[in-house]
């Protein structure tokens, strides 16, 4: 891999960094530029000057009380020192301990799901275009078409009201104990594991389905490159052309789905986590846009589009091991 | 090798699918204990439980069971009810209290002693209940009453600008922390000093507070602030770690987790998390029933989170929770249909969704169909078209009442002015009346029927929500009748700053909540002050100001009243803001395990008559 080409995305991916925090301290002030006004309106018996009192006092308490250029270097100075502030909850707990607190729970669901989705997904992807225009094949772009119509949130609907409510053999949400009776024995994981297979299920039956899409499309492509005649003329088992030629260069776009995936792993949950009652990352941004909460909010979209930066960064390297002709088309 | 691995990761999902396949046990079903399991739709619960800082979803409403005010407010008969105060009076220079004989307020010996009087305050004698406790067993005394209104008057200490708000009419004013000006006496701080008299076996149970010369001054102070216990506060409280402190000590936030209140409940803290909050009724409380019995008829609550409404209504009718804490749509009304084990509570709404006019636009947003609006037959027309029996029936699946012009509640049977409802009832009659105002003034149509003016359609924009697209629709076929052309137009996010306080709008949706204790603050919110104030569509009616300073601060009560009745039907001939329709609150409970709920206007089933009321089934 060309160093200059890892210096050049890392450069980007700062940049793109630097641009996402500074849409991250705006995007939540639009419309708000005296939370004093929200908050406490003025009362029918109150002068101007006691009203001004408290506007003031509003404005300290939720760092309005100077410019906003002041506020955003306020801000960024605070991020330099990976503090992400306190959040307006009562008892002004640090958002990054709220955030602590919330993403294991989230990557369980999150990163379950993706293993789930991969491996399953590719396995039947490289089946169905294998058996191309067999039964296989058929009932995958079926069962594409039929779950690009529902939404996730939909099947997550239908799964916790027929498999959680009606049938009862999964729980239908979350237990409101799990998370703090949790203590890593086999009980507390046991309930972890039942708690959780709802939700896994619910987000792994469009990610199987499109990983599954993905693979045959890319799979069928290779299969038809000049590479697997040769490989199939040298005598090569069925076996060695799939796995050994087809897969590995069907796998570039794959990498790409997989990239987007990780980088949607901690806020790709909101509406799953919200109808399971699972308290995770997702449901944290909900509560703290429902409330209001502008630090809680900034520090959520600020950890969730890092991350997503990282995951992207990781995949275009990744990219470029697998391909080498992507750093030399970045030269060109 | 690989099928091989395929074969068992397979396996291994498949085992780990089957692991996970097991219901969860919904206690509930086998409780026999006295416990109430309750649902409640929110984002989060609160984890730390200062009163003043729970201002979001459900915090309120267990800030109010852990916590006490001095008084509650009957809404229906506007009188004050004993909480930790059993009564108050106002009383004259010598401290005496200023009632008639039958005990009550003598509000002409008021008016008599203080209208005229250079005093820029009422005196208050507040006397409290004996025998109450805080949680820890500690004696609530009139000291932490002192403490409570000190310290919400005290920036310095409590950095609290709602202390400061709700504090705001008592005349007790602190600078930079230093107490400038006293308007609380007890017996240990100045009541003697200042001319009032409190026997020592009293003096854990009086005090005295000034405040501003008006009725409604004492409604905020004895009904919004939580009173604080100031032997755990004080010790801990200094100007460096503030009651609101952005950085509380370990001390502060010990005590935010484990709250020590006056109310009914206590949090029981060691079953409580971020999804789950169990309260238990504290065996102590001071307030009884009328044979002597407790007041709340359940041991234990359990407050369960759900964050999706469907979620939680699906729980409700299996059985995993009694009642549910939120207000449902109408829509839902065919799961409850022929349930017999369900308590549908219909309880009237408390306020009107009304249609607010720009009456008044600044001069940068006048434009000449804003212009229109300012004419007070057009006005009359829009209001004369709105049926709102169509709309209850057609928006609300019935469930609904239909609001008075006046824009008060007809429940509120003292105070509601039948005179205020003046246009006529049928609706033929009241289209033809409307057709005909505005033929005088508009009669030109274009080809579709449509009113013009000048050369182009009248249209107008009605700012709104997604969820009120509804009701705009209907008001477009309602308003087509009459000529007038309205499309919808989605309020966003943050509608006051961009739409309504910079009048860049034609009419919104807006709903209102008039009551007798709060008169004062919203009349003038939504029709006497400009800027950042609920009157959006800026009118400036100088009678109409006149009259309701009148009645914001005339010291008779009886005159209060008298003038909040004629408020209504002036109110109602200005046609500012219509009145479309006042929804009920529909919600439910089980009763399987709980009967005897009650529905309180304004109030889901989950409210503190259903609790005083329920009895155990079994």
């Amino acid at each position: 891999m060309q160093k200059g080409y890892v210096f050049k995305r890392i450069l980007y991916a700062i940049f793109i960094f630097f641009i996402v925090m500074t849409l991250n301290f705006f995007i939540p002030r639009i419309g708000v530029t005296d939370p004093a006004e929200r908050y406490y309106p003025p009362q029918g018996n109150m002068s101007e000057i006691e009203y001004d009192i408290i506007k003031q006092v509003t404005r300290e308490q939720y760092g309005f009380d100077v410019s906003t250029f002041q506020q955003y270097l306020n801000y960024v100075e605070k991020l330099s020192r990976f503090d992400l502030g306190t959040s307006f909850k009562s008892g002004s707990p640090k958002v990054s301990d709220l955030i602590a607190q919330r993403l294991p729970w989230t990557l369980v669901l999150s990163v379950t799901n993706l293993i789930i989705c991969l491996s399953i997904g590719i396995s039947l992807g490289s089946i169905a275009a294998w058996k191309r225009g067999r039964w296989q094949d058929t009932a995958l772009l079926n069962a594409s078409t039929i779950s690009t119509a529902l939404p996730g949130f939909f099947i997550a609907l239908i799964l916790s009201f027929y498999l959680g409510f009606e049938l009862e053999l999964f729980p239908a949400y979350t237990n409101p104990n799990m998370i703090s009776q949790f203590d890593w024995s086999f009980e507390a994981i046991k309930v972890v594991i039942a708690n959780a297979a709802l939700p896994i299920i619910s987000m792994s039956i469009g990610g199987i389905i499109s990983y599954a899409q993905g693979t045959r499309n890319s799979v069928i492509a290779v299969t038809n490159e000049d590479f697997i005649l040769t490989a199939r003329s040298k005598g090569l088992s069925q076996r060695q052309v799939l796995y050994k030629h087809t897969l590995r260069n069907a796998m570039l776009p794959i990498v790409t789905s997989i990239g987007m995936s990780i980088s949607g792993l901690i806020g790709g949950a909101v509406i799953i986590e919200q109808i399971f009652n699972w308290n995770g990352m997702g449901t944290l941004f909900l509560e703290a846009n429902s409330t209001n909460d502008y630090p809680l909010m900034m520090g959520v979209m600020l950890f969730m589009s890092s991350f997503a930066i990282v995951a992207n960064l990781v995949t275009e390297l990744c990219y470029s091991l697998l391909d080498p002709r992507v750093t030399v088309g970045e030269r060109r | 090798m690989i099928k091989k691995v395929s074969i068992l990761w397979m396996l291994f999902l498949l085992g780990c699918s089957l692991f996970g396949c097991q219901a969860s046990e919904y206690p509930r079903r086998l409780d026999e204990t006295n416990t109430l399991y309750v649902g409640s739709v929110a984002s989060s619960f609160p984890v730390s439980f200062m009163p003043w800082l729970s201002r979001e979803g459900v915090a309120p409403t267990i800030a109010s069971m852990l916590y006490s005010t001095l008084f509650s407010y009957d809404e229906d008969t506007g009188q004050f009810v004993s909480l930790l105060a059993k009564e108050w009076y106002y009383v004259d220079e010598d401290g005496q209290a200023i009632v008639d004989e039958s005990g009550k307020i003598d509000y002409d010996r008021l008016e008599e002693i203080y209208g005229t009087s250079s005093k820029t305050y009422l005196p208050v004698k507040i006397i409290l209940n004996k025998g109450i406790t805080w949680s820890d067993g500690e004696a609530f005394t009139a000291e932490d009453v002192y403490y409570t209104f000190d310290i919400g008057t005290n920036n310095a200490l409590s950095n609290h600008a709602g202390a400061l708000a709700w504090t705001s009419d008592l005349q007790h004013t602190h600078r930079n922390g230093v107490l400038t000006k006293q308007g609380i006496f007890t017996y240990h701080h100045g009541a003697s000093q200042q001319g009032y008299f409190i026997e020592e076996e009293d003096a854990d149970y009086v005090l005295y507070l000034h405040v501003n010369k008006v009725l409604g001054a004492v409604t905020t102070l004895f009904t919004t602030i939580l009173i604080l216990p100031e032997h755990i506060w004080k010790p801990i409280v200094s100007v460096n770690n503030q009651l609101n402190s952005k950085d509380p000590s370990v001390d502060s936030l010990h005590q935010y987790k484990n709250p020590v209140g006056c109310g009914p409940f206590l949090l029981d803290v060691a079953r409580s998390n971020a999804q789950v909050i169990t309260l238990q009724r504290r065996v102590d409380y001071h307030i009884t029933d009328d044979e002597g019995g407790p007041l709340y008829k359940v041991d234990t609550i359990k407050l369960l989170l759900y964050q999706e409404l469907n979620v939680a209504i699906y729980a409700l009718l299996k059985g995993h929770i009694d009642v549910l804490d939120a207000s449902v749509s109408s829509n839902y009304m065919s799961l409850f249909d022929q349930r017999e084990d369900l308590f549908l509570s219909n309880a009237e709404g408390t306020f009107a969704q009304t249609l607010v006019l720009n009456i008044n636009p600044v001069a940068l947003e006048k434009t000449p169909i804003r212009n229109v609006l300012a004419n007070i037959d057009f006005r009359k027309a829009l209001a004369l078209a709105v049926n709102q029996d169509e709309l209850i029936n057609r928006v609300l699946n019935q469930s609904g009442r239909v609001m008075s012009n006046g824009l008060m509640r007809e429940s509120l049977v003292d105070f509601f002015n039948p005179t205020a409802d003046t246009l006529p009832t049928n609706v033929e009659e009241r289209l033809t009346l409307a057709n005909q105002l505005l033929d005088t003034h508009y009669p030109n149509k274009d080809d579709q029927g449509y009113r013009m003016l000048g050369e182009s359609r009248m249209t107008f924009h009605i700012l709104g929500t997604p969820g009120e697209q509804e009701v705009i629709s209907y008001l477009q076929i309602q308003f087509q009748k009459i000529g007038i052309e309205v499309k919808y137009q989605a309020k966003g996010s943050s509608p006051e700053k961009t739409f309504l306080y910079t009048s860049k709008f034609d009419m919104t949706i807006q709903g209102v909540t008039f009551s007798i204790s709060n008169v004062d603050i919203m009349y003038m919110a939504h029709f006497v002050t400009m800027g950042t104030s609920s009157n959006y569509g800026r009118l400036a009616n100088s009678v109409l100001t006149s009259k309701i300073n009148e009645m914001r601060t005339t010291l008779n009560l009886n005159r209060k009243y008298e003038l909040i009745y004629e408020l209504q039907p002036m109110i109602a001939d200005l046609y500012y803001k219509i009145p479309l329709y006042s929804s009920n609150v529909l919600s439910v409970a089980r009763i399987d395990r709980y009967t005897g709920y009650v529905s309180v206007a304004g109030s889901t089933v989950f409210n503190s008559e259903s609790l005083q009321n329920i009895t155990r089934v079994g």
